[in-house]
């Protein structure tokens, strides 16, 4: 013992190859923690179909409109002529493939006759048109089936939602002024003019409807007098007539978008109150649309000597619903009917299966677009982000609006087509907006070092050095040992 | 001109009910001296939805019928309906209802801060707990109010102390309806609370008695508060009650020692003009039993109450006057049967004693419900409650004790006891309780504060010969609820600012272990005589 202590090199752990050991299963339980380190360190990125995904974004849509006529000759002109518009403006016809039958070979399902006549009437799927009438006739025919878009109207339509609300407001500016409305029959003008356009649309929307009555609702500007006592709203008033911080028009108990349909009550002592025209003439309409927002009327009762408030006139409660109920087509984006065409007397007041197939096309087109786009740009986002995570669950959504996707692409009726192009942008966006995917967005890395050298940069420095030191000594040793081997040999004659 | 003054008749049945549902908006204003020279002021506005039932919760998936409403808040209709609530009743005060001076309140939730409770039916395709959650959120955002925070940490059940006011329907033959309370102490009421709360009334604050609703005044009174009650009564529908309460001090910046008040002094505004939506607006002034002298002469008066009508007046204004100057009274009586002092005490982090100091004032024996629902951060002893009577412990005192334990991180615990106290007579109840060590993250912001406790209640029992417990029964025999003050709990907390310290710190010790360690496991040792030179 005494002579081990005189003597330390003879200790056995101060042996060259126990220290050796040391260091090196230090060094290997660290290379050995350092996958277990990164995996529970890393974020979960699963990986995404990209291929697939760039597939389908590049694949057109074909949404096939047949169309059975009984004269050949004007099959194929027809068909020419759907071509060359379907050539000429290729954006507005994207999705849309017309086909041209003869009446023998006309497929049973989903396909539209084209009878000759001398007015033209639209019935259910069939249309009489002046056929003899070339190109006019035509036109008619391909507005039809895909409405031209005003070029001013394009932002008026609600984006495409499943289920909206619609939220009707009965608005007194100031009803203790008098004269003033109390109620409508909300109920009748429902059932007469808003309801039959609902029904209708069932295939596309879900509704929920409200209404209410508000008794102060006042404006958040002065409307302008006019010279002969009326006062008057000019267009840019008009962009800040709706008073939202203090008419409290609807609620936000859910998500799904709201249409407001608001008839606006001057108050007694501001009225007539009319709408002015860009140069400064009063308007004859009285009633105007925020696009994307709603539609609103302004209805400027007599005043009552008596000032008390009263019940709104049936007469003219129909007449405002009427107009609802065209601003509700308008930001639904339900296309009319081209110029001189008219519906059959037996559906003369309600929309024409041509209008509904058509507003079914271009939200397909719109809803496919709209998923090849988020899904490439999820692609895109994933790929350029690397701290960001992509879960289980954002990888299923982006799954299943492939799989919705191809469904549409594949499907056999415009119905169905639709289906899966809506069921697909859903889960698009709804995988686009997923929380889970700015989780660590705001963790970068600098954190991560900040965190780890005052630890690391500690430990690992003896380490280094007591390594290096090591493989010094090691290569000395056998240089060394080379060299004495060497010299043994040399000396030895 | 027929048509004309048809319409005008119809107008005058009620300003409403002319298609479909009947609907009626009526508001009340009380205002009564306090003993102590405080005014009360309560505002009622209440919306009656006549002949239309609360939703069905079994149906809560299918889509629901249109809403029509004309004086009926839509905000509120749809979130009652959305989560097919029966009753609800949300009340935000601020200060704390002094029982003694001031007597019971017209409107009785009085706790501090906010309380929200509902009775919801059950068999509907979402849980219960999760239409809450829902109601809670929903509530929030309405009301600019932090009850998203009443979490299922603060969510009681306490149906042996709590009834419903109205009447719960049975759909189908079942009418399982269930009790969820949550009560925040430390919710400060504001304007921020009150705006939302006037866009509800159909004239908001522009016209008739909601006019007199100024913030500045109103948040400037000594104790303030506002009441959201929705209840179905049967046959007359769904009522929602919107109420405000106030206790102003005319005495503070009188010069002259008088409490004379009117409506221009208390709020800084008379009406100007009635409410078009209304069908009745009536001012209700307590006489006092001394010489005053109150103008406009009222309309009615019935005992003590004059009434004034003022639907479709131009303007109103009102002004009581008392030509003595304002005498305080060293004590005051109190129709109030009982007082109560509720004090958390101790000094240490980890446990102190609830006491609770109860006198009864009456000559008689009184029997009261007190009930505590506590977060789970202070922890009953139950073994060491005990009541004392004049020094001596009496357990008689204590019966019909119901109690869900906490769950630590989720659940709070409810408490509920009879008490029977003996005529004129002061009781001491005293509990040991735990303070419970929270989580780092369970902190929350401003922790060194500590956290409001909500208030127990206490509420008389009014006749003793109950001996069926049955719901109804029991709704019969409890008088109006007594609010007790809330209390602030200091728990332990850590230093904040530390996280980044300690990781630093440990980091350096384990660094400066581990480099010893291994030197010493590495280093080569010689021995240096000190005769022999230094190796080189």
């Amino acid at each position: 013992m005494s002579s081990s202590l005189k003597e330390p090199s003879a200790l056995f752990y101060q042996s060259k190859a126990v220290k050796r050991g040391i260091i090196f299963s230090y060094w290997t339980l660290i290379l050995l923690a350092v996958p277990l380190w990164w995996h529970t360190t890393s974020i979960q990125r699963l990986s995404l179909p990209e291929s697939r995904i760039n597939s389908r974004a590049q694949e057109h849509l074909e949404l096939p409109v047949s169309l059975c006529v009984a004269d050949v000759e004007i099959k194929s002109s027809l068909q020419s002529f759907l071509d060359a518009k379907a050539r000429d403006d290729s954006g507005h016809w994207w999705g849309v493939k017309s086909r041209v039958y003869s009446r023998n070979d006309c497929p049973t399902t989903s396909s539209y006759l084209v009878r000759d006549s001398q007015t033209t009437i639209v019935r259910r799927n069939e249309i009489h048109l002046p056929l003899s009438n070339f190109p006019d006739a035509f036109e008619t025919l391909a507005n039809l089936i895909n409405p031209p878009l005003k070029t001013n109207h394009n932002n008026r339509v609600v984006q495409y939602s499943r289920q909206y609300r619609l939220a009707f407001t009965l608005l007194n500016e100031d009803a203790s002024a008098g004269s003033s409305v109390s109620n409508w029959d909300v109920r009748a003008g429902l059932v007469s003019r808003i309801q039959p356009i609902l029904h209708k649309l069932e295939p596309l929307h879900n509704f929920t409807i409200e209404s209410q009555v508000q008794f102060n609702g006042r404006l958040a500007f002065q409307p302008q007098e006019n010279s002969d006592g009326s006062y008057g709203v000019t267009p840019e008033d008009l962009t800040v007539f709706i008073n939202s911080a203090e008419w409290s028009l609807s609620s936000s108990v859910s998500n799904d978008p709201v249409l407001h349909f608001v008839l606006f009550i001057p108050s007694a002592l501001r009225r007539p109150l009319h709408i002015l025209s860009p140069d400064g003439q009063i308007s004859r309409s009285r009633s105007f649309l925020l696009p994307q927002w709603g539609g609103i009327v302004i209805y400027n009762p007599p005043t009552d000597d008596t000032g008390k408030n009263t019940n709104l006139p049936s007469e003219t409660n129909e007449q405002i619903f009427k107009e609802f109920s065209k601003e509700l087509l308008s930001l639904l984006g339900v296309p009319m009917l081209p110029n001189g065409v008219k519906r059959h007397i037996s559906e003369a007041a309600n929309l024409s299966d041509w209008q509904i197939d058509a507003l079914m096309r271009r939200r397909t087109a719109e809803n496919v677009k709209n998923t090849q786009e988020t899904l490439t740009s999820i692609v895109k986002l994933v790929n350029q982000i690397d701290n960001m995570p992509v879960k289980e669950d954002v990888r299923d959504d982006v799954q299943g609006a492939l799989e919705a996707l191809e469904q549409s692409h594949s499907a056999r009726s415009l119905g169905e087509a639709f289906r899966y192009s809506a069921q697909a942008t859903t889960l698009s966006s709804r995988a686009f907006f997923n929380p889970g995917m700015l989780a660590l967005l705001y963790f970068p890395a600098e954190h991560k070092y900040a965190v780890y050298t005052p630890l690391f940069a500690s430990a690992v420095i003896p380490l280094l050095i007591a390594a290096l030191k090591e493989i010094v000594a090691w290569k000395k040793e056998r240089r060394a040992s080379v060299k004495d081997s060497s010299s043994t040999t040399d000396s030895n004659p | 001109m027929r048509l004309a003054l048809c319409w005008f008749f119809l107008f005058l049945v009620g300003c409403s009910g002319v298609y479909g549902h009947e609907e009626y908006f009526n508001e009340n204003l009380k205002i009564s001296s306090l003993q102590d020279g405080r005014v009360s002021t309560t505002f009622s506005f209440e919306t009656i939805l006549k002949g239309v039932p609360p939703r069905d919760p079994r149906l809560l998936n299918a889509p629901d019928s249109s809403q029509h409403y004309i004086v009926f808040p839509l905000a509120l209709g749809q979130i009652l309906r959305e989560y097919a609530v029966t009753e609800l009743h949300l009340t935000l005060n601020a200060g704390s209802w002094n029982y003694e001076r001031w007597g019971y309140p017209e409107e009785s939730g009085v706790g501090t801060g906010a309380e929200l409770w509902a009775w919801m039916g059950a068999g509907a395709p979402m849980s219960i707990d999760d239409r809450w959650q829902g109601l809670r959120n929903a509530l929030a955002g309405l009301f600019c109010a932090s009850l998203g925070t009443l979490d299922e940490q603060r969510t009681t059940s306490p149906t042996h102390s709590y009834f419903p006011h109205g009447i719960l329907p049975s759909w189908n033959g079942s009418s399982a309806h269930e009790l969820r309370h949550g009560s925040m102490p430390s919710e400060h009421v504001c304007t921020e609370n009150l705006t939302p709360f006037l866009k509800l009334l159909p004239c908001k604050s522009l016209s008739g008695i909601a006019s007199l609703l100024n913030p500045h005044r109103i948040f400037d009174a000594d104790w303030h508060g506002l009441g959201i009650h929705v209840l179905w009564s049967g046959e007359s529908g769904i009522k929602v009650r919107l109420s405000f309460q106030g206790v102003m001090d005319p005495l503070r910046p009188s010069i002259s020692q008088k409490r004379d008040w009117s409506l221009e002094s208390l709020f800084g505004r008379s009406i100007e003009r009635s409410c078009p939506a209304a069908n009745s607006s009536n001012i209700y002034v307590t006489l006092p039993s001394e010489a005053y002298n109150i103008s406009p002469e009222p309309s009615k008066i019935v005992g003590q109450l004059a009434s004034y009508d003022i639907l479709g007046d131009k303007s109103f204004n009102v002004a009581m006057k008392w030509p003595r100057s304002f005498q305080y009274s060293p004590s005051y009586e109190t129709s109030v049967p009982i007082s109560v002092v509720r004090t958390l005490r101790g000094a240490t982090q980890a446990s102190g004693k609830l006491s609770l100091v109860i006198s009864n004032h009456r000559s008689t024996p009184q029997s009261l419900v007190y009930l505590e629902t506590m977060p789970w951060l202070v922890q009953f002893q139950l073994h060491t409650l005990h009541a004392r009577v004049d020094g001596r412990i009496r357990d008689d005192v204590i019966s019909n004790i119901s109690y869900m334990a906490p769950v630590p991180h989720s659940r709070p615990a409810t408490f509920q006891a009879e008490l029977r106290l003996a005529p004129r007579s002061v009781t001491h109840l005293t509990m040991d309780v735990d303070k419970a060590f929270l989580r780092y993250t369970e902190h929350p912001p401003d922790a060194q504060r500590g956290w409001d406790l909500p208030p127990a209640v206490l509420i008389p029992i009014l006749s003793d010969t109950e001996d069926n417990h049955t719901r109804s029964s029991n709704r019969q025999r409890l008088g109006q609820p007594i609010y007790t003050s809330t209390l602030l709990v200091d728990v332990a907390t850590p230093d904040f600012s530390m996280p980044y310290n300690v990781i630093i710190f440990t980091c350096s010790l384990i660094a400066f272990i581990f480099g010893s360690v291994f030197n010493l496991l590495t280093r080569k040792f010689v021995v240096i005589g000190p005769d022999q030179p230094p190796e080189k």
